[in-house]
């Protein structure tokens, strides 16, 4: 019988799902000793599902055959089961009863998937991973904007502003864009909780396509790079951590094999392979990246919210008034109210609770008003919680000079919050008097939707154009 | 026992907000009726102290102020459903106005800022959350106060930058004055050069911007109406937010002589619809701003099934009888 692995010939496809990484392989057992019981449960049910078992077969007693040493399978903890049913009824018996992980991982590893764990499973493993636990990774979001200014000559539709992505094709073009130097395994996986679609992939620099590599290197996580597409709007959000375009043109002279320019070859295909014939796109810079995708999608996302933060969140939260079907006037109803209309029980009892609470720590009335007309519901209501927040002051510390913002001349001042969620925080300050709510300028309360800005005499400067 | 009597506190406390808010509700109702506004003294008609007696002058006295708010409240709730789009002033509370430069007294002026609201009524004959757009005044280098979009409420998938360079262009400026302004700026250029510039218009502006929204929404509810018609319940009428949510849970549709599976819109913008049938066939259609099926693709295990795209897009093309095409394609086919 002959080997696959006696021909090895450098080909531009990519890995494939099913390629196994064996399961004894310690960073197996710690990327899955990552989940939480039940998640890995899950994630076994849907590989034992109807429709996927296919992909993930398990080990089942015919495969034994093959096996030479019938003493070592006698030895083994976990026999294998006589079908596909059993294997599931082993699992279910672990859902009904309470255990550590630990049984489950055995199970998985040593027992039924115990000839090895394909790259989609792993894959699978760490997408469950990334939604159970949502700020594990930073995020940067990029917008697509358009290369040529042809737009323009179509006036006739303006919602057409963003391109379709279609998964497959967009996969197959981006595949195509890398592969000569760049081999890598896809994932596509649509998030749970989000409207979000995720990519997951693993670049590796081996030509081959069963590299003879130690199965660590298919496990490194800073060879994953993962891509979110938010559901109708322009902008992706990457994990690639290096936001600098202008280090594309380095790449050119020298190909580098490290994870870092790999990861930049991927990043710089991401808009080739959106791009299609007269419709080229680039992907420019926001000057936002946070842990929470939670963040981003209402900064940069579908929704209201995205160019109406701070004071002007009234707005994108409608709290401002009603509908005009509604006879109350606006200054009798709570915020609150407006926000949770539709949804009324619990959530409505929360917000209230909160501003009792807010009224027990006796804030003054007029800071209180001032602080609300500075931040409207942002912070409180709403939140898009940044994690770290970085500002550039580039007024002279004097405080005289009145002129445009010049660079190098000047001594400048750079602030760096780091938090939970540093919007959130200013306002806490601003309620207790410390910040003065009336005369901060407006890139505290979050208004301009961006973790990294240059301010000069109060307000963002956008220079920068990429 | 005394979380016994903390969850009663806490359900009386719900009850007591319940019913306050309800309170507040039926009173002002009651205040902006036609009935009480009718039977009332106008307020800034001065009433002769002879003519009433003091006590009922008194609670008119205390009762004013209200019927007063409640007066503009529904005037403005008239405006609002009559006209859809109407403009209101708000006031950057920002202590740097909107631009940050300048003197103090163009920083006042600046704070101040024109809002554009946009109502859009929905199938179920209630409004869905105002759309806003807050316009700037800034003075360009020619002197001219233009007209910016300075914050704005609208959906990324309609591009304001784009309605923004069409209807309010800023004049041409020279080379190094372009150097100063910003990054939306330099993307102007090329465009510039192809073209004269066109005159701010913000009454195109804002009615290009209510059609959009508008047919988004109709989109939306035509989409609502063909799913009802197939059976799915309509779910709470109150909740604007996700009427598909069921779609993504992986819900079918209950079954139909048409044997179609599911029916969902691709994504927000409800432009493209997806289709799906028991054997398996799919298929997606186009939704034209004006409710026409504008392009359909049904593919099966042997191709493309163009009887059936042909009787999508058949007929009157509206979308609201499209089922009924497919019910008589379906009979006549079996």
């Amino acid at each position: 019988m002959a080997r696959s692995k006696s021909i090895r010939a450098p080909t531009t496809a990519s890995l494939p799902s099913t390629l196994y990484i064996p399961s004894t392989s310690p960073s197996v057992s710690k990327s899955f000793n990552k989940l939480s019981r039940q998640a890995l449960l899950d994630l076994v049910f849907q590989w034992l599902d109807d429709n996927n078992v296919e992909s993930f077969p398990p080990y089942l007693e015919r495969d034994q055959v093959e096996n030479t040493d019938p003493d070592d399978e006698e030895t083994s903890p976990y026999p294998a089961e006589q079908t596909i049913d059993d294997v599931r009824n082993a699992y279910q018996d672990l859902q009904d009863r309470k255990g550590g992980k630990r049984e489950v991982i055995d199970r998985v590893l040593e027992g039924d998937w115990r000839h090895g764990i394909t790259l989609r499973q792993l894959a699978m493993v760490d997408i469950c991973y990334m939604e159970d636990h949502p700020a594990s990774l930073r995020w940067t979001a990029l917008e697509l904007a358009r290369l040529d200014g042809v737009e323009d000559t179509q006036t006739d539709d303006v919602s057409v502003c963003l391109p379709r992505i279609h998964a497959s094709t967009f996969l197959k073009n981006l595949q195509q864009l890398i592969a000569p130097l760049v081999k890598a395994h896809y994932h596509l996986a649509r998030s749970n909780s989000l409207p979000l679609t995720f990519l997951r992939i693993l670049v590796t620099n081996s030509p081959y396509q069963h590299p003879r590599q130690q199965p660590e290197v298919l496990m490194d996580s800073s060879r994953v790079i993962y891509i979110a597409f938010p559901d109708s709007c322009p902008y992706i959000y990457t994990s690639i951590s290096s936001a600098g375009s202008k280090t594309s043109t380095s790449a050119t002279t020298a190909v580098g094999t490290d994870t870092r320019s790999l990861q930049r070859i991927v990043r710089d295909a991401i808009p080739k392979a959106l791009s299609r014939p007269q419709e080229r796109y680039t992907l420019k810079a926001t000057s936002l990246s946070a842990k929470s995708l939670q963040a981003l999608l209402s900064l940069r996302g579908p929704s209201r919210s995205n160019a109406a933060n701070g004071a002007f969140s009234i707005f994108a939260d409608a709290v401002v008034e009603g509908s005009p079907l509604d006879p109350r006037p606006a200054n009798t109803v709570l915020p609150g109210e407006y926000m949770n209309r539709r949804e009324d029980g619990k959530e409505n009892e929360r917000t209230e609770d909160g501003d009792t609470k807010n009224a027990d720590t006796h804030i003054p009335k007029k800071r209180k008003l001032a602080v609300h007309s500075r931040f409207g519901t942002s912070g409180s209501l709403s939140s898009a919680p940044l994690d770290r927040f970085d500002v550039r002051i580039l007024d002279s510390p004097s405080g005289r000079d009145n002129q445009e913002p010049s660079e190098d001349s000047q001594p400048t001042l750079s602030l760096t919050f780091a938090g939970n969620d540093v919007i959130s925080g200013i306002r806490k300050l601003a309620e207790l008097g410390i910040v003065d709510a009336e005369r901060m300028p407006s890139w505290m309360t979050g208004e301009e939707g961006v973790s990294v800005a240059v301010v000069h005499q109060g307000k963002r400067v956008t220079k920068d154009s990429g | 026992m005394e979380s016994d009597l903390d969850s009663d506190i806490s359900s009386i406390r719900a009850e007591i907000r319940a019913l306050q808010s309800r309170k507040r509700f039926l009173s002002s109702s009651l205040l902006s009726s036609d009935a009480l506004q009718k039977h009332l003294p106008n307020p800034s008609i001065p009433i002769p102290p002879s003519s009433l007696e003091s006590q009922s002058q008194s609670q008119l006295a205390e009762a004013s102020p209200l019927v007063q708010s409640a007066n503009t409240h529904s005037e403005s709730n008239h405006h609002r459903i009559a006209f859809s789009t109407t403009a209101f002033p708000f006031t950057d509370p920002s202590p740097y106005g909107s631009s940050g430069r300048g003197k103090d007294s163009e920083k006042e002026h600046e704070k101040n800022l024109l809002g554009v609201r946009i109502d859009v009524c929905a199938r179920n004959g209630r409004f869905v959350r105002p759309f806003y757009v807050l316009l700037k005044r800034v003075t360009g280098h020619d002197g001219q106060r233009r007209l910016r979009i300075h914050r704005h409420t609208i959906p990324a998938f309609i591009s304001m930058q784009k309605l923004e360079r069409i209807y309010l262009p800023t004049p041409s400026q020279t080379a190094d004055q372009e150097q100063g302004e910003g990054a939306e700026e330099e993307e102007l250029k090329p465009w510039k050069k192809k073209r004269p510039t066109r005159k701010p218009d913000l009454h195109a502006f804002v009615r290009t911007l209510r059609r959009e929204l508008v047919s988004w929404q109709k989109r939306h509810d035509a989409i609502g109406l063909l799913r009802e018609k197939l059976g799915v319940r309509n779910q709470d009428p109150d909740s604007e937010q996700d009427v598909f949510s069921d779609v993504k849970d992986g819900g079918w549709l209950p079954i139909n002589s048409m044997g179609l599976a599911s029916l969902s819109p691709t994504a927000l913008e409800a432009r493209y619809v997806r289709l799906e049938w028991e054997d398996g066939r799919v298929g997606r259609f186009k939704l034209s701003n004006t409710g026409m099926v504008e392009r359909a693709v049904v593919i099966g295990d042997q191709g493309r099934d163009k009887m059936l795209e042909a009787a999508m897009t058949g007929g009157d093309g509206r979308v609201e009888s499209m089922l009924d095409r497919l019910e008589q394609y379906t009979t006549s086919q079996s």
